[in-house]
Order: structure tokens, then C-alpha cells, then sequence
């Protein structure tokens, strides 16, 4: 018996680090989840490394797609729905940050591809899920902020901004959604080392005046655990969320930072 | 297999209400449970309505009391060997009034009940928890930990102040595989608040207790006051190896009601 038997999900992005981690955590609890990235290969791999750790290759689906598109959205979370024939949990995982800087130096392009990867893309599969769920009168949200979505850090406002808009975001949509059995919560992690940090977090540290490794500490020393934190972490506060136990739960900004965010 | 196989917890007002919901999850999940209480006869019931035979046991004592607290915690540790997840849960209100008809009686109880109960339990666990290097303390705080109403200056005080405590002990133990978080939950209907809500009511302004129950469950999202189960899934959650690296967290359980 897991905690989300026959329910359905759908992971923005999902082949690597944290969505990934989510999925299998859903997986592992029952549900049928559909994963999504830009690159098939990707894809495939996932879709055979999770097969590999005994999951029936028939709960889960990858949905190539764009979520930097309103179409890439509509696809990815409508496509769940028409495979599985129903959504219950529409996790917005995807997003990141690119051409980071001082916002006295910031490029419009910059902020707006922030904006559109993390924020528009929430948005947007955000709108589609509501469709699917306010009629069944039942589901879960759940939306990728981070501690950046609660405090800010200097030479990265691009992300910051839109993150703490991915939270006003997420409490408005709570409230309209209350009463129909809709949950709309976002998680806000500390940094944690996947793929798109390790991508991203380079050149993020350049505009910060850091090494990769000073930036790493940074969000280490600023935590009471003096570490990172790991995909799993929200993971399993995402399954909390997801289940029925996560019923009285939303409009919530949840911290899983090792103690560094203020509230 | 359960989440907290081999774990000891002890529970500050655990017979009945949310304390209670949250010693079954435990038990369920492989735990052993001391569960706390003035009324030995509720104590009793309340063991024998689990029905946990070895892995639950009731200590006797007013969680206002620092002799009570800290003698929980003794207990636990007496009787299963060591003491892992520590729940500070009791608290609440008893003759409630708006500030300036505010008795220092009533002040004086509701700053021992929410707040020294919570510093006592808080600081004998972690004088056992840190020499181990492990453990959970998790706190029952309230939204109004983060808000405030008319009529519950000192509840909304002391909650304040507990999430204040927990996050600085939050941060002087971190490094030592110890997690410190709060849980705040929107308004329930457990026994405490049935019994002194009529009351607060009155000292809220409001007409009775419907228009308690209604004016928190107004307030949220959901419409609708909280429940004990969903109070306890937290806890469970919180006291499970799945939150290792949550600490210093507000874990909001109140519908939607809290702006942050």
C-alpha cells in the first residue's frame, strides 16, 4: 500500500536531480508518473535507468517537450492525462537561470528567459492542471521555488524575481482552489548539487565575485546544517504533499533548507 | 518495516487531540510513545484505547510545570533506554482577555504552558540528544505563531516566541544530526479548544464558538478548520529520516491561511 496509489502524476522536467528523485519517490508510492526534458536521448535513459530499479516500465512516461513554451506546457500536462486518463499531481519542477549579473548590468534577455523558464512555465502548467483538476475536484500542485524564493542573494535577482513570483503565484491560485479539494504548495530548498547547478552555478559564482566551490559554501554556511541539501530532501516532502495526509496543507511555502531561510 | 523503527518519542499532552493522533502514527510506524497528561484516568484510557501493550506508556503531570516537563523526558528515557523525537505539543489558553483586561495570572500560565513547557522539554532533550548526536524536537506552535488576533494577546505571544526559540536552537545544533522545527497548525477542534473556545470567543469579541470555528476556517483556503490526522502526518514526517536536512522550519498546516 503507497501513500499515492493509482494516482497520477505529472513532473515538469523529471530526467535528472530533483524531478527525477520526485518521480521515483512517487513511483515507489504507487503512482503512475510522467516525466518530461527537452532531450529524448535524455529521456530514454531515464525512462531505462528507472525501469532498472524494478518499476513497472508501464507507470512511467516520458513527455519530450519544451517548457519554455505555453505549447511545451499544454503537451506535457494534458499528454499525462490523455495517457494515464486522469491528473492528480502536476509537480512544476522545471527551471534554472542562465547569464546571471549585478541587475545594474543585467540584460533584458537574461530576465526574461529567467522568467519564462521558472515563472511563465509554472504559469502555464500550472492554468492546464487547474483545468483537468477543477472538475474532478481533486489534486495536488506543487511548484519549484527555492530559499532564493524567500530571501535574495546579490548578482542573481533573475532568479530570486522569479521565484518569489512562482510563491504569489502559488498562494493566490491556493486560495481560489480551496474549496474544491485542490492543494497549491511550493517547496523552497536550499542549493542542492544536480545537473543544472552544476551547469548553472559556475558561471552564477562569476557574477557573484565566487568560485563554484565559494558559492557551494556560501549556501552551506548559511544553513544550521553546514551542508547542502539533497535531492531526496524534497522528494519526500513532495510525496508528504502529494498524499492525502498533505490534504490540510496549502498555500504553503515549505522550507527544506537546513535551517537557513528566516520563516 | 516502519519509518520509526527502534525510535523513542515522548509527547507533552498526548492523551487526547492532536498529541494523541500523533503517538498512534508513531506507534504505527514501529515507535514507542510516553505520552503526557494531568488526569492519570484519561492516561489510562488513553493506553488502553491504543492498545500498543509494551510500546506506549503515560506520564502524569501538568506540562506547565518545569518538574513535569523535565520528568517526561526523565521517564522516557528511563523506561525505553534513550529518547529520539521529543514533542512539545501542549499549550493553549484558559481565561483569555484582550490586553488591557488581561490578568497576570492568566499571563503568567499561558507564558509557563506555551513557552517555559516548551524551553524546559526542550533543553532536558537536548541535554541527552546532543551527547548521541541524533535526535528530532518538534514543536506544536499555531499560526498564530505568525499572526495575532484580538482576544489571545499571550497565546499569540508565546507562539511567537516558541518560533523564535526554535529556530536559534535550530541553528546551535545543526551539525550534530539533530533537527529543532515547528509545526503550525490553523485552529482545530480538539479538546482544549472546545473546552476554553466558548470563552475565548467572548474575549475575541465574537458572539460565541460557531463564530470561532467560523472565523478561522473563514480565514483559510480550505474553508474549513484543520484536523488532528493532518497535524500528526507532519510530525511524522518531521521525525522520520525522510526530513534529516529540515530544520528550523515553520511547517504551516492551517489550509492556506498564513501569508508566509
Amino acid at each position: 500500500m503507497g501513500e499515492l496509489d493509482g494516482r497520477v502524476a505529472c513532473i515538469t522536467g523529471g530526467t535528472r536531480g530533483i524531478g527525477r528523485a520526485t518521480a521515483e519517490a512517487f513511483l515507489r508510492e504507487g503512482a503512475k508518473v510522467a516525466i518530461n526534458g527537452r532531450s529524448a536521448e535524455k529521456g530514454e535513459q531515464a525512462l531505462a535507468e528507472i525501469a532498472a530499479t524494478g518499476v513497472d516500465p508501464a507507470n512511467v512516461l516520458f513527455i519530450p517537450g519544451d517548457v519554455k513554451t505555453r505549447e511545451g506546457c499544454e503537451s506535457i500536462v494534458n499528454g499525462t492525462a490523455e495517457h494515464f486518463g486522469r491528473l492528480d499531481i502536476l509537480f512544476a519542477n522545471a527551471g534554472g537561470a542562465s547569464n546571471h549579473a549585478p541587475v545594474v548590468d543585467l540584460t533584458d534577455e537574461a530576465m526574461q528567459d529567467s522568467m519564462v523558464w521558472n515563472f511563465w512555465h509554472t504559469f502555464w502548467s500550472m492554468q492546464t492542471a487547474l483545468k483537468h483538476m477543477i472538475p474532478q475536484e481533486s489534486g495536488r500542485i506543487i511548484t519549484m521555488s527555492s530559499v532564493e524564493g524567500k530571501v535574495g542573494k546579490p548578482a542573481i535577482s533573475i532568479y530570486v524575481a522569479a521565484k518569489h513570483a512562482i510563491n504569489g503565484l502559488t498562494k493566490s491560485a491556493a486560495q481560489e482552489v480551496g474549496t474544491l479539494g485542490i492543494t497549491v504548495n511550493s517547496v523552497c530548498q536550499g542549493a542542492i548539487e544536480t545537473d543544472i547547478m552544476a551547469t548553472e552555478g559556475p558561471p552564477a559564482a562569476e557574477a557573484m565575485g565566487l568560485t563554484y566551490a565559494q558559492l557551494l559554501d556560501v549556501f552551506a554556511q548559511e544553513s544550521a546544517i553546514k551542508q547542502l541539501n539533497d535531492v531526496s530532501d524534497v522528494a519526500e516532502v513532495c510525496v508528504l504533499l502529494a498524499s492525502d495526509a498533505g490534504a490540510g496543507i496549502t498555500g504553503s511555502m515549505i522550507s527544506i533548507d537546513g535551517g537557513s531561510s528566516p520563516y | 518495516m516502519g519509518k520509526l523503527d527502534g525510535k523513542v518519542a515522548c509527547i507533552t499532552g498526548g492523551t487526547r487531540s492532536i498529541g494523541r493522533a500523533m503517538a498512534e502514527a508513531f506507534v504505527a510506524e514501529g515507535g514507542k510513545v510516553v505520552v503526557n497528561g494531568r488526569d492519570a484516568e484519561k492516561g489510562a484510557q488513553c493506553l488502553a484505547e491504543m492498545g500498543a501493550g509494551d510500546n506506549a506508556d503515560f506520564f502524569a503531570g501538568d506540562a506547565s510545570k518545569q518538574e513535569a516537563v523535565e520528568g517526561l523526558i526523565d521517564f522516557t528515557i528511563e523506561r525505553y533506554g534513550q529518547l529520539d523525537i521529543c514533542c512539545l505539543n501542549s499549550g493553549g489558553v484558559q481565561n483569555t482577555a484582550p490586553v488591557a483586561q488581561m490578568s497576570d495570572d492568566e499571563w503568567q500560565l499561558e507564558i509557563d504552558w506555551n513557552l517555559n513547557h516548551v524551553f524546559w522539554g526542550m533543553r532536558r532533550a537536548l541535554q541527552h540528544m546532543i551527547p548521541r548526536e541524533s535526535g528530532r524536537v518538534i514543536v506544536t506552535s499555531s499560526v498564530e505563531g505568525k499572526l495575532g488576533k484580538p482576544g489571545i494577546p499571550g497565546y499569540a505571544a508565546t507562539k511567537h516566541a516558541v518560533n523564535g526559540l526554535v529556530k536559534a536552537a535550530a541553528q546551535e545544533v545543526g551539525t550534530l544530526g539533530i533537527t529543532v522545527n515547528a509545526i503550525l497548525p490553523g485552529l482545530i477542534e480538539t479538546d482544549i479548544v472546545r473546552a476554553t473556545g466558548p470563552d475565548s470567543a467572548v474575549a475575541m469579541g465574537l458572539g460565541g464558538y460557531d463564530d470561532l470555528i467560523d472565523m478561522f476556517s473563514q480565514e483559510s483556503a480550505l474553508k474549513r478548520p484543520n484536523k488532528v490526522e493532518e497535524v500528526a502526518a507532519v510530525a511524522l514526517f518531521l521525525a522520520s529520516a525522510a526530513a534529516k536536512n529540515m530544520t528550523g522550519c515553520m511547517f504551516p498546516v492551517d489550509g492556506g491561511t498564513m501569508p508566509y
